[in-house]
């Protein structure tokens, strides 16, 4: 039977993450109550302010490709992690959104993810077998991290004629594995290398994914503002949790806004952006003539259908309200209907109150083992 | 200092921490959910002077043709006038489904005519009364659902010990008494 010493590691171990779990569960107990404290509102008569949608998601102009599943989607976190002996490494973790629609059947609103926090169970979890062969369902992105939403057929039929060499800067399956085991580097957040050493197949990884597909159903909490109101929509309208940090970005903002107080910057979208400005152009068929070099090949241009579909998507009206993030109230963006939600984040208070019943039975062995050791 | 004392002082910390975040979080979930009662009602507010304000614009659009139906006319005129914010919920209720249906009545005779059909203004103020009409409706039922939520709140442990200790009383559903809850008469009165 092992002495009241040997268990010191284990009690530290315990309290430790009975404290962080009892963290978290009570984190989730206001979670619940501002999700169950809210009444949801129709979409086609919401008013503005702090509101409750329940709806089933739309892609707006486009869609993320999963790291791990090349997957369509609104949202992603992908997670890899390997093991070596005892050490356990994170290898990848990315966390992403792009703006997105929500339809509950009496109207749709766009939401902008830009500072949300999400609540999105893993949707993919799997580990490398024992002999190092990758898991099935794994399918590493192989291209952009950006799709149309509503595809073109022929960029399609050209995307899938590409012919794409393994280790491409961007080409996320040769960082994962692959001929580049051991060699590969991963981009992204950590920007870790996997060198020969630690990288190599005796490491075992685990892959992890959590996933917003166009068709989901959602809950959001957030404030409901007219989309005129919005400083720098295209900020907002992604969500990269790459952690600058508050003065990086009080930077940015004292950049900008001395930019703009010295007329540096371009008054409209089309002189700042030439052809990125013009609905359509580089994800489908643009809705008219871009100004391209001689020597490109001269895009097809869009339909009158095409171009009236471009231009409602891409224009929201000024008094539209919109989903945003503010620092009253913080935009929660919650897999499932409301119900689900709230119980997901009671299941974490109740595992948070297991975990204090955790730290305080550690803590009574960590005093026993202290006492024993020091006599 | 014993070991186990202090561990017992730990647990006893712990305790009272879950204990103390309860009821802290609690009280701030009752004064939040008050809050979006309040925030409720102002919505249901704004969307009834809307519709105060736009109604004699359209009595006004139709009263030409329709001088014969005086009956529906001073009776949408009649409930408008009716209309005050600061009486109790229950009455101002009464007094929107009340309206509702005279509003209803005063649209249906409209649909019968028309020469008030054809027009442009008309046709305006009739989608915009039947779109505000929508928004009352959807907005009472969020309103009545947010005070679900709070008065279920407050009869519930823990929140029915602070609601005891506070005085917090259940808040009014914005519901018509079942006596003025009748069948609109619709009087669609032709030549």
């Amino acid at each position: 039977m092992p002495s009241p010493a040997d268990l010191l590691p284990f009690a530290a171990a315990g309290l430790v993450a009975g404290l962080a779990l009892l963290w978290r569960g009570l984190a989730g107990h206001r979670t619940a109550a501002r999700i169950g404290g809210t009444a949801t509102s129709r979409i086609a008569t919401l008013a503005a302010g702090e509101v409750r949608i329940s709806g089933t998601i739309e892609p707006a102009e486009v869609t993320l490709v999963s790291a791990l599943q090349s997957t369509p989607a609104v949202y992603y976190r992908s997670r890899v992690s390997g093991r070596l002996g005892g050490d356990a490494d994170e290898l990848l973790d990315e966390e992403r959104a792009v703006g997105f629609v929500v339809t509950d059947g009496s109207g749709s609103i766009r939401v902008f993810p830009r500072g949300a926090t999400f609540d999105v169970p893993w949707r993919y979890a799997e580990h490398d077998d024992w002999a190092g062969s990758t898991p099935p369902g794994l399918s590493p992105r192989t291209g952009p991290g950006y799709a149309a939403a509503r595809p073109d057929r022929d960029a399609q039929v050209a995307a899938l004629l590409t012919v794409r060499e393994r280790g491409d800067a961007d080409d996320l399956a040769a960082l994962l594995g692959g001929d580049a085991f051991g060699t590969g580097r991963l981009g992204g957040w950590g920007g870790l290398t996997l060198d020969g050493e630690s990288g190599g197949r005796n490491r075992r990884r685990r892959y992890e994914e959590a996933r917003l597909e166009p068709g989901d159903t959602v809950t959001i909490l957030g404030r409901a503002v007219p989309f005129g109101t919005l400083d720098d929509p295209a900020h907002a309208d992604l969500a990269e949790m790459t952690h600058l940090g508050a003065h990086v970005e009080a930077d940015i903002a004292a950049d900008i806004a001395e930019a703009r107080a010295a007329g540096l910057l371009a008054p409209d979208a089309e002189t700042a952006w030439g052809n990125a400005a013009i609905p359509g152009f580089g994800i489908g068929r643009p809705v008219s003539e871009p100004d391209l070099d001689p020597r490109a090949g001269v895009l097809p241009l869009a339909t009158e259908d095409e171009a009236a579909a471009a231009e409602r998507t891409f224009s929201i009206p000024p008094e539209a309200l919109v989903l945003v993030a503010s620092s009253e109230v913080p935009l929660l963006v919650a897999a499932g209907v409301p119900g689900t939600a709230t119980e997901r984040q009671q299941s974490r208070f109740h595992l948070g109150l297991l975990g204090a019943a955790l730290a305080i039975g550690s803590a009574v062995v960590l005093a026993l083992g202290l006492g024993a050791t020091l006599g | 200092m014993d070991l186990l004392a202090v561990a017992a002082w730990f647990a006893v910390a712990i305790v009272v921490m879950v204990v103390a975040f309860l009821a802290v979080a609690t009280y701030n979930d009752v004064v939040a959910l008050g809050q979006r009662v309040d925030k409720a009602w102002g919505n249901i507010d704004v969307a009834l002077k809307q519709r105060h304000d736009q109604l004699p614009a359209l009595v006004d659009a139709v009263r030409g043709v329709l001088a014969f139906e005086r009956n529906t006319l001073t009776e949408v005129t009649r409930l408008r006038a009716a209309y005050s914010p600061t009486d109790p919920i229950a009455d101002q209720a009464a007094t929107s489904e009340a309206t509702t249906a005279a509003v209803k009545s005063l649209l249906a005779v409209v649909e019968a005519y028309p020469q008030i059909q054809s027009s442009a203004n008309v046709l305006d103020l009739q989608d915009e009364i039947e779109r505000l009409e929508n928004v009352i409706a959807d907005r009472r039922e969020l309103y009545n659902d947010q005070v679900y939520r709070y008065n279920t709140t407050i009869a519930q442990v823990p929140a029915i010990v602070l609601a005891k200790l506070l005085g917090w009383k259940e808040r009014e559903f914005f519901l018509a008494q079942p006596v003025e809850r009748r069948p609109p008469e619709a009087r669609l009165e032709t030549s």
